[in-house]
């Protein structure tokens, strides 16, 4: 249902874009050969004639043959999702690694100067354009120092920057989140009971309390996933890491009709799924925990 | 103490052990040649399924055209084909082909190959730029033997073996014939061959293509390199990156980043006439138009006037450009009287901002007035909206109110066609490609009908400039004797110059970065800004140090 | 930062948009080769990047304002619907909530500004795209926990109809929630044109913008770093102290909205 919601704006809105047709074309074009080439690609017809045989073609699994890459549109994008794929649980992981302590301390040292200092810490990830950032970091790290590869998918060393990169932009969101999260489990019933019953503090902290507060974090998860695959566009530009984010861009950029809706659809199917098995997942840890 | 033969032996000793040494490093091919570009295009390896830019840039490496480059000077050379001769009748050309060319499967290369390749680049399913224009012209195309071929033409077609040339255009690529109907188009796609000095052998789509030399003698030149590699780096600053810590050897660049790179102790290479940037003026024959201040040349010339085209070549451009001479022009262009039109440029083209002052008080606009323009660029040429804007800028300070309108470049095309409610009455940023023939240029500017700019004259409205002109481009398409082509070309590029309707601001290059430890230096074809033909004559850094 | 944006042409000490390319890129007063004429150096162009940075504070601001009133008040607006009237409408609209979110906003926002010509206008509305679903979704679930409450029962037993309650009542209510949203998103919108302009659809030349001048100077980070850096900084402090005026302001508002 949402899926056909998605796919309708798509078309329509990228039809409104222009004709790729105008960027194939040479210059010496006549107006037959334009309208040749149009009837080529399968763009002539009335609008919507042009979705109602989109939607059947869809139906039956097949989303369009990439203007631009001659292939099918469906093909272009599997061939480059795992490379998006490979990144994102290390920019989770490296959002949290970071976040999630920052969350911890800024909630133990509340309302003082840590608690602020934290907080502006985390938000400088937010702060920074993520191009500035990767721009920068190609800049200090590759070519001044010469520690890590400038960009492109390879080896261990060539994540390095650009998972630094998609992350920063997640720390302040886990921070704040574990932060609030562990301000409010701290005050909660059970905790009180731990403490009267006279265990130690750190145990109470970080058995009980963190455990707890991280039950939300989850929930980010979700959101995250769905931003780091739809937004790396930015991040894949600089790094030249060939993802599926660049793919919809250059879709755009060069009208390429048929990929850019397979993209957004899939990229759409792709997200829905992972926020169902977030739910899923949460539904799960969630009860369990509390019988603890 | 060593004897005075002694030391004799040892030279010649030494002598020749370097002879042979230097003797095996021309022999040798090693190590990776990485380029870093901006774009693949499709990053498709059949020929007839990619446009010109991305054959240019990739496809060239591992395909030869039937009609190939003047390495020196730029323009039209020899090729697959050595020579190629017209007809009495001018409806028929022969190409004879270089004898003892293969394809990377040892099939021999023959005159059935072309035929085939250029059938295949004209068949409907093609998706070839000139495949609709190539299926108006060609007639018939006849194997005579092994090598030679006769292309038969409807009309007369003095441009066509340019046409098939890689200055101009893709579609000479040479295919091979019974290895594509052996295996079948899917597989061809799969496992593409050709004739060039490169032999495919891998492609990871959107991040690059791996070819490996071949170890035969080529007529374009043998390779220094084992392999080729083409990565796509989109971004610019992380090209330059890439290129300044050797993880490539070259890479493309704009002329904005050219200082920063040689600042950073890069090589840069500027590949001149590779361009021109130029703006235009639409729809000024219109009678809705009749007394718009554009509609005027004299004006016109007064705006070509008030632009100092030194200080963009200085400042925007890095000094990395040129005066350039008239519309489309340039120092490769066939058929020209190149000296006469230089000089003419130096003084059409300067700068007088009072003459252009005066001008316009003469033509009544003391004061100026308004004119809407239209900025638009090539993605990733940033320089090209710096120029629009720096024009904008001086016609601001001779009294020219410009109403600046910045358009993507996806966007523009369509404000081109019918008519043009955007664009008329006002002018837009363009660009030209640097090729050696100007009718075909001019006809997609000029003519009347089609899907081009018709900045002279439409359908409708084509008054005597315009009509001169049409009568010109038919006579050339037909004319034969160079003498009398040279004398239409001239009057041609009088007219056009003449009405300041397309004017070019200046002449661009090719600009990359090289790290002068990965490779050799090397100097590119003039006039063509891709490094797909010149891969193969590059050196290694070892065999041919960038002169300090 | 409104102080500058607003006295602009009386800071400012050059016109942020003349050229004089003689000048260009030229240090700032603190490098070597720079001077005090040009505070912060210049650009490409030899522009003043100073005073450019002055103009582009009024810019950026307005398209976050702007863009921030539109999608916000959008979101606002929808919250508030779907949350009180509940059933079909609010189904409906969750969907389509769900739906914005599942599209890369980013490039929702390149295909607008493609459709529509480049411009200031295009921009705020393709930023605006991007916040309305975040604020609608925010706004929907406090006006859920409002319905409950004793004083929306009692202007419901006394006949006030359903539109007249969402303003008079509800609205007032979630303003609070929908200042903080709007403060924390400032951050937001301002990367947002920034990462724009870098993939070609901000505000076109010659015109000022934080997002633009970072775009534009990035290539020359190595020997121009000015260009980019120093809007960057800007960018960076000004994103900091919104977020921290935005906490604050939570926190004194409403505890509750902690989970923001």
């Amino acid at each position: 249902m949402l899926l056909c919601l998605v796919a309708t704006i798509v078309f329509f809105l990228g039809r409104l874009t222009g004709n790729p047709v105008d960027m194939i074309l040479p210059e010496d074009a006549t107006g037959e050969d334009r309208a040749a080439l149009i009837k080529t690609l399968g763009l002539d017809g009335p609008l919507h004639e042009q979705y109602l045989i989109f939607v059947g073609h869809a139906l039956q699994g097949d989303l369009g043959t990439s203007i631009r890459y001659r292939q099918p549109a469906v093909d272009a994008f599997f061939s480059r999702l795992p490379n998006t794929l490979a990144v994102i649980p290390w920019a989770l992981l490296l959002a949290m690694a970071v976040g999630i302590p920052l969350g911890v301390v800024a909630a133990l040292n509340r309302g003082n100067i840590i608690d602020r200092l934290v907080g502006t810490v985390a938000v400088l990830g937010v702060a920074t354009p993520s191009f500035l950032l990767g721009v920068l970091l190609i800049f200090v790290f590759s070519v001044e120092l010469g520690w890590l590869p400038s960009g492109r998918m390879g080896g261990p060393s060539h994540y390095v920057l650009p998972v630094i990169t998609l992350s920063a932009f997640l720390v302040a969101g886990f921070a704040r989140l574990v932060r609030s999260s562990m301000l409010e489990v701290m005050d909660s019933e059970f905790v009180k009971l731990a403490r009267i019953k006279g265990l130690s503090e750190t145990v109470v902290i970080w058995k009980h309390c963190l455990r707890n507060a991280l039950i939300p974090v989850l929930s980010l998860w979700g959101v995250f996933i769905g931003n780091l695959v739809t937004g790396a566009i930015v991040t894949e530009t600089v790094f030249a890491w060939p993802g599926v984010g660049r793919l919809t861009y250059e879709a755009v950029i060069f009208r390429d009709f048929p990929l850019l809706q397979a993209t957004i659809i899939l990229k759409a199917v792709l997200i829905l799924s992972i926020n169902l098995m977030v739910d899923i997942l949460y539904a799960y840890v969630d009860p369990r925990i509390r019988l603890t | 103490m060593i004897g005075g033969l002694q030391l004799r032996k040892w030279a010649l000793a030494s002598l020749l052990v370097a002879a042979s040494a230097a003797h095996a490093a021309a022999q040798t091919q090693t190590g990776t040649l990485i380029f870093a570009v901006e774009s693949l295009g499709g990053q498709t390896l059949d020929p007839i399924l990619e446009g010109r830019p991305g054959n240019a840039v990739y496809q060239a490496v591992m395909y030869d055209s039937l009609v190939g480059f003047d390495f020196a000077k730029g323009g039209v050379g020899p090729g697959v084909a050595e020579r190629w001769v017209l007809s009495a009748d001018g409806l028929t050309w022969t190409f004879h082909i270089r004898p003892g060319q293969i394809f990377h499967n040892n099939d021999p290369l023959t005159a059935h190959d072309v035929k085939f390749s250029l059938e295949r680049q004209m068949a409907p399913n093609s998706l070839a730029a000139a495949a609709a224009v190539m299926r108006r012209t060609i007639k018939s195309i006849d194997v005579v033997d092994d090598l030679t071929v006769r292309v038969n033409t409807s009309s007369p077609q003095i441009g066509l073996p340019a046409g098939l040339s890689r200055a101009v255009a893709p579609e000479g690529a040479v295919m091979p014939k019974n290895y594509l109907e052996k295996v079948g188009e899917d597989e061809f796609r799969r496992k593409p061959i050709g004739s060039g000095p490169w032999r495919f052998v891998r492609s990871v789509p959107g991040d690059r293509l791996e070819f490996e030399a071949v170890s035969h003698a080529h007529w374009r030149g043998r390779p220094n390199f084992k392999n080729l590699h083409l990565l796509l780096v989109p971004e610019e600053s992380t090209r330059v990156a890439m290129v300044r810590t050797g993880e490539a050897a070259i890479a493309s660049i704009g002329p904005e980043t050219m200082l920063s790179a040689s600042r950073s102790g890069l090589e840069v290479l500027a590949v001149p006439g590779t361009m021109q940037a130029i703006y235009q003026f639409y729809g000024t024959y219109r009678p809705e138009f009749k007394n718009s201040p554009v509609a005027n040349p004299r004006i016109r010339q007064a705006l070509s006037l008030a632009i100092d085209r030194q200080q963009i070549i200085d400042h925007i451009m890095n000094g990395r450009a040129k005066m350039p001479f008239p519309f489309a022009t340039f120092g490769y262009t066939e058929f020209l009287s190149h000296e006469r039109w230089d000089k003419w440029a130096r003084e059409a083209f300067r700068y007088d901002p009072v003459m252009a002052r005066k001008i316009l008080a003469e033509e009544g606009y003391p004061n100026g007035f308004e004119l809407n323009f239209a900025n638009t660029a090539l993605p990733g040429t940033q320089y090209m909206v710096d120029i629009g804007t720096a024009i904008a800028d001086m016609w601001t300070k001779v009294g020219v109110r410009v109403k600046l309108r910045h358009y993507e470049w996806g966007s523009f095309p369509p404000l081109v066609r019918g008519d043009q409610p955007a664009l008329a009455g006002g002018g837009s940023m363009f660009r030209t490609a640097g090729r050696p023939d100007i009718p075909w240029r001019y006809n997609s500017a000029l003519n009347t009908e089609g899907v081009g700019e018709r900045l002279l004259g439409d359908a409708s409205t084509c008054e005597a400039s315009c009509r001169e002109y049409l009568q010109i481009h038919t006579d050339l398409t037909a004319e034969r004797d160079p003498v009398k082509r040279t004398a239409l070309t001239d009057r041609m590029v009088e007219v056009v110059a003449n009405t300041w309707l397309v004017v070019p601001i200046i002449e661009g290059m090719g600009y990359y970065a090289i790290n002068s430890r990965r490779v050799g230096e090397f100097a590119a074809i003039p006039g063509r800004h891709e490094l797909g033909d010149v891969f193969e004559r590059m050196p290694r850094a070892d065999q041919k140090p960038w002169k300090k | 930062m409104v102080f500058m944006a607003v006295f602009a042409p009386l800071l400012a000490p050059h016109s942020p948009i003349d050229q004089t390319l003689r000048d260009k890129l030229l240090p700032p007063a603190w490098v070597d080769g720079g001077s005090m004429k040009y505070l912060l150096g210049t650009d490409g162009f030899g522009r003043d990047t100073l005073s450019r940075l002055i103009y582009g504070t009024r810019v950026s601001l307005i398209i976050a304002l702007l863009a921030l009133l539109a999608g916000g008040g959008v979101g606002l607006l929808i919250g508030i619907v779907a949350g009180y009237v509940g059933g079909a409408v609010d189904s409906v609209l969750m969907r389509v909530v769900d739906a914005a979110f599942t599209f890369p906003a980013i490039l929702f926002a390149l295909l607008l500004s493609i459709t529509m010509g480049q411009g200031l206008t295009t921009l705020v509305m393709a930023i605006s795209l991007l916040l309305w679903a975040s604020f609608a979704r925010i706004i929907r679930g406090e006006v859920l926990a409002l319905k409950q409450r004793d004083f929306v029962a009692l202007a419901r037993v006394r006949g006030c109809s359903a539109a007249r309650i969402m303003l008079t009542h509800i609205l007032p209510n979630v303003l609070n929630t929908f200042v903080v949203l709007v403060t924390l998103n400032i951050g937001v919108v301002v990367i947002a044109e920034a990462s724009l302009s870098f993939l070609g659809a901000g505000v076109p030349p010659p015109t000022p913008t934080w997002g633009g001048m970072i775009s534009e100077g990035r290539g020359r980070i190595a020997d121009a770093w000015w260009i980019s850096l120093i809007p960057g900084v800007a960018l960076m402090l000004l994103v900091l102290s919104v977020n921290l005026f935005g906490d604050w302001l939570r926190d004194r508002l409403d505890p509750r909205l902690r989970q923001l």
